[in-house]
């Protein structure tokens, strides 16, 4: 008998909508996006910095702008997104064996959000902050 | 036997009938203890004939039955039908070619299946006389969750990459071709490092996670393939640092 299978094809444009997983997959992709934004802004600081006191200051003016304080805003929830995502995945991809024992996952996303909130804490205390 | 009326909605497609797939709908009369499989065999045996799916074992051991029921791709056998409510829709597996109603072709697989040499390339070859290949329980542990694929297909269906491109070796394939270079008895790692370590191999994978969120066997491909892309990253490094500077 004569084969005749049929293919569906997934649209490359709007795949991501067909599941909520896929849904997601592209808020914590899209989230990379801010994070490097930011990056960005901190390196453009750092060069204003360098280019002497009214530069700096200019720089400085924007960030407490409405537009800079709206941006900073989005930035950090898209920060936190993007944290979230990838802590959740890092047991996946850090499999440790201790003996016959794998440490178990939450272990091991536990201790980086030990680590992040120490590693913040001391950013804030040198920051005068905390 | 107390029974409850619950509308199965089948993907159809008869190839030498049918342009295209449709949904058929039936009323199967089931029981609290039935699973999605049995429901279908209710209307293989009772109300249509001409219905075509694939299954053996009904005990999640042989991977025949993956469909994707109510969205999800999941081994029908597992699925207990008092989990659902008053209509299931069940469909074939996502990202592969329809052959008959809920049966797929699973060629392509096959195919990349063999191209990651499944099985154990030993440093050399032991007579029977000489005794087995010995292994102690923690170089058993480092593989032994990725032994657990029984081939089912629901990590492709779940895989937005290899729905978009049939290329990439895929979720099952390249956890197996892991499953042997994690095995402390394996030194093949290297003679599948052509297919694994490619571009439609590991680095084909974005990460999406779905395929280990739908293993019926807690296989965790995704995990399999992103430790795989750690070693051949240090692989690649370790290569340049050592004037080879290989691919």
């Amino acid at each position: 008998m004569n084969r005749k299978p049929y293919r569906r094809e997934l649209s490359k444009t709007s795949w991501f909508m067909t599941h909520q997983r896929y849904k997601s997959y592209m808020l914590h992709e899209i989230s990379s996006l801010f994070v490097a934004i930011y990056a960005f802004i901190l390196i453009i600081g750092l060069f204003r910095l360098g280019e002497g006191p009214e530069a700096w200051e200019g720089w400085l003016g924007f960030v407490a702008s409405p537009i800079g304080v709206i941006l900073h805003v989005l930035i950090f929830v898209f920060s936190i997104i993007h944290t979230m995502a990838w802590f959740k995945a890092v047991p996946q991809a850090m499999r440790i064996q201790r003996g016959e024992e794998i440490v178990p996952g939450k272990l091991i996303v536990g201790a980086h959000y030990g680590v992040l909130a120490a590693v913040s804490l001391f950013v804030l205390i040198l920051a005068g902050v905390a | 036997m107390e029974t409850r009326d619950v509308t199965i909605e089948v993907l159809r497609y008869r190839p030498e009938q049918d342009s295209e797939p449709f949904f058929q709908s039936y009323t199967v009369p089931c029981e609290e203890h039935w699973v999605v499989l049995d429901a279908l065999n209710y209307i293989k045996d009772e109300l249509d004939r001409t219905l075509s799916y694939r299954w053996s074992c009904h005990m999640f051991v042989c991977g025949s039955c993956g469909m994707v029921i109510n969205g999800e791709p999941m081994l029908s056998c597992k699925k207990f039908v008092r989990d659902f409510g008053d209509k299931i829709r069940v469909e074939p597996l996502s990202n592969f070619p329809i052959e008959r109603d809920l049966v797929i072709v699973q060629d392509d697989f096959m195919e990349k299946l063999s191209s990651v040499k499944p099985y154990l390339i030993p440093k050399e070859e032991r007579s029977i006389e000489s005794g087995e290949y010995l292994q102690t329980p923690a170089q058993l542990k480092t593989y032994k969750q990725y032994t657990m694929c029984i081939n089912c297909l629901c990590c492709y269906a779940a895989c937005p990459q290899y729905g978009l491109d049939d290329k990439f070796i895929g979720p099952a394939a390249l956890a197996l071709a892991h499953r042997y270079n994690a095995d402390s008895r394996d030194v093949g790692r290297s003679a599948r490092e052509d297919v694994v370590a490619s571009h439609e191999g590991i680095w084909e994978c974005s990460f999406v996670g779905a395929c280990s969120l739908v293993c019926p066997k807690d296989v965790e491909p995704a995990g399999a393939i992103q430790q795989t892309k750690f070693t051949s990253a240090i692989d690649y490094i370790t290569g340049m640092v050592s004037g080879g500077g290989k691919k």
